[in-house]
């Protein structure tokens, strides 16, 4: 906290001096970059550029994999996710984290919604209503509304990947992590997550890795380029890809990337 | 031109796809031969076990009463009911201390030990299993019976028998956590689950099926034992009133008669035989009826 402003002045999420190496090799270099609030920030590049693992770090997943080090600092509200004394599992409370495949538990559509708040002990009347919220927020709720009892596994692949967001929405984060949420949707799934994303991201922290520019242009606000671990470039989605400064972008934009 | 005609000529022509090569004909013929061999040593393992349990049974239902099941009388020699009772209550015992043990176990292996030490341990369990059981039987002996002093009774036989089970529990309980789907654990902890609430919440329900499968196979394979246990206790006259008593269970009645050449405790030791292939097969039946309701609620969720 030192040397911070109050929080509410700061961003609600920033990386200070990032770097990850996993047995010497380096995954992410020296990256440091703010993420605004109440918006859309993409990070593309092309594959092995170090996307995942920037995402993965937000919330400390990096521990989950054997082997990766991490140094220089991610800040929560003016506070190093990275301090020593924070505990991890509370960290991963307030900054939710959808992934490429849908991952629903074995169990109802209701008690996946219900997931986060049961972690924390939450009542059960709350608990109600924020799963209601949550499923509508995450675009679920009329589909799923008449059957919450149903296994979430009988969903459609495009109704479990929103309902993975409802439960990462459930606990009220102000940060959502999504790392390429529809790689492995059809089109229209793809276009209904879009949407829900446009939605999220007027009132909260939304960090979307994707590998397709398209989808950066139509959801984004602000793109993070990054390429072998570097930060390439960073700003206005506009910006970046209609009048790109750096080659390596307008290669890569221009899809005439690997 | 002439060699070039016979080079040529060994090649297959383009437009056909039909391989007359030998390699491809020794490849076929195997393939055929195995389909034919497979079920044939299929039955060489089938029949002997068919023709055991029609043998036993043969010789041992016309003869079997409800009195000889159930009674409990020790006067009455022809009764099987104390050494089946007693089987219950150590098989229930040792699978408790099993369960406990395993599953504890298992679970800090595959979930929580550095690698390094989840391998010691997977090497351990691994050679446990491997140990004979007389082995077994003769180390809780020294511990049990001898060191902590219990006596030839039927705390001392749990405990061995635990011992002989644990390992089996284990390594289910190991190998189902292990195999959850990675996305499952990540998007478990990813939420803010911590590593308690995820085994509780997430893991163990999904692993519940196989760990149950693993707790029933050391069930009947305890149930069959009878090394560690000939060693470990007295053989008793009455249902075990506490676990200080001397107890006798269905594998020693085996033991015990069946090379007496008394005909009517000869046929004793097959009743015996016969009521464990009963437990063994109910066993069988109720765990897959168990867990393959279980495995329904899973379905889609290792694509």
């Amino acid at each position: 906290m030192s040397g911070e402003g109050p929080v509410g002045n700061g961003p609600i999420l920033s990386v200070d001096h990032l770097t990850v190496t996993a047995k010497g090799k380096t995954l992410l270099d020296d990256i440091s970059l703010d993420f605004a609030s109440n918006s859309l920030t993409a990070v593309v590049g092309p594959s092995g550029c170090g996307k995942t693992t920037l995402v993965r770090s937000l919330n400390r997943m990096t521990e989950l994999t054997p082997g990766l080090r991490v140094k220089g600092a991610v800040n929560y509200l003016g506070q190093n996710i990275y301090d020593r004394s924070v505990n991890p599992v509370l960290v991963r409370r307030r900054i939710g984290m959808v992934f490429q495949r849908p991952t629903v538990f074995p169990n109802s559509i209701y008690e996946n919604a219900a997931f986060g708040l049961r972690l924390v002990h939450e009542e059960e009347g709350k608990i109600d209503i924020a799963v209601r919220h949550a499923l509508t927020r995450a675009g679920l709720w009329d589909e799923v509304k008449d059957d919450l009892e149903r296994p979430a596994l009988s969903l459609s692949g495009g109704q479990q990947q929103r309902l993975c967001i409802a439960r990462a929405l459930a606990v009220r984060p102000r940060v959502l992590l999504l790392d390429e949420p529809t790689s492995a949707l059809d089109p229209g799934s793809t276009q209904r997550l879009e949407e829900t994303m446009e939605h999220l991201k007027e009132e909260m922290v939304l960090v979307l890795v994707t590998h397709n520019v398209g989808q950066a242009a139509r959801v984004s606000d602000r793109v993070a380029f990054l390429h072998t671990g570097h930060l390439v470039e960073m700003g206005e989605t506009e910006e970046i890809l209609e009048r790109p400064k750096d080659p390596l972008t307008q290669q890569f934009i221009t899809g005439r990337f690997p | 031109m002439a060699a070039a005609g016979a080079l040529v000529a060994e090649l297959p022509p383009a437009d056909v796809l039909i391989d007359r090569s030998a390699r491809t004909r020794f490849r076929l013929g195997f393939d055929r031969a195995m389909s034919w061999l497979t079920p044939l040593l299929f039955l060489v393992a089938i029949v002997p076990i068919l023709d055991m349990v029609y043998y036993i049974s043969r010789k041992v239902v016309p003869t079997l009463t409800w009195n000889i099941i159930t009674s409990t009388n020790p006067y009455q020699t022809d009764a099987l009911g104390v050494p089946l009772q007693t089987t219950f209550y150590l098989i229930g015992l040792s699978t408790a201390l099993a369960v406990a043990f395993g599953l504890l176990g298992g679970i800090a292996t595959a979930e929580l030990l550095p690698e390094r030490w989840a391998n010691v341990a997977r090497t351990s369990a691994n050679l446990l299993v491997g140990t004979p059981s007389i082995i077994i039987g003769y180390l809780g002996y020294l511990a049990f019976v001898l060191y902590f002093g219990w006596g030839l009774v039927f705390l001392s036989g749990a405990v061995t028998l635990s011992f002989f089970m644990t390992p089996y529990v284990f390594r289910t309980a190991d190998l189902a956590f292990s195999s959850i789907p990675r996305h499952i654990r990540e998007a478990a902890l990813g939420n803010g689950a911590a590593p308690s609430q995820y085994i509780l919440r997430v893991g163990l329900p999904i692993a519940f099926p196989q760990i149950l499968t693993g707790v029933f196979l050391a069930m009947a394979i305890g149930i069959g034992e009878t090394a560690p246990l000939v060693i470990t206790m007295e053989p008793g006259v009455l249902v075990p009133s506490n676990v200080f008593s001397p107890a006798i269970v269905l594998t020693e009645v085996i033991w015990e008669n069946f090379t007496s050449g008394e005909p009517l405790l000869v046929l004793k030791a097959f009743q015996a035989a016969f009521l464990l292939l009963v437990i063994v097969l109910a066993l069988n039946v109720i765990v897959r009826v168990i867990s393959a309701r279980y495995q329904k609620r899973l379905e889609g969720l290792y694509q």
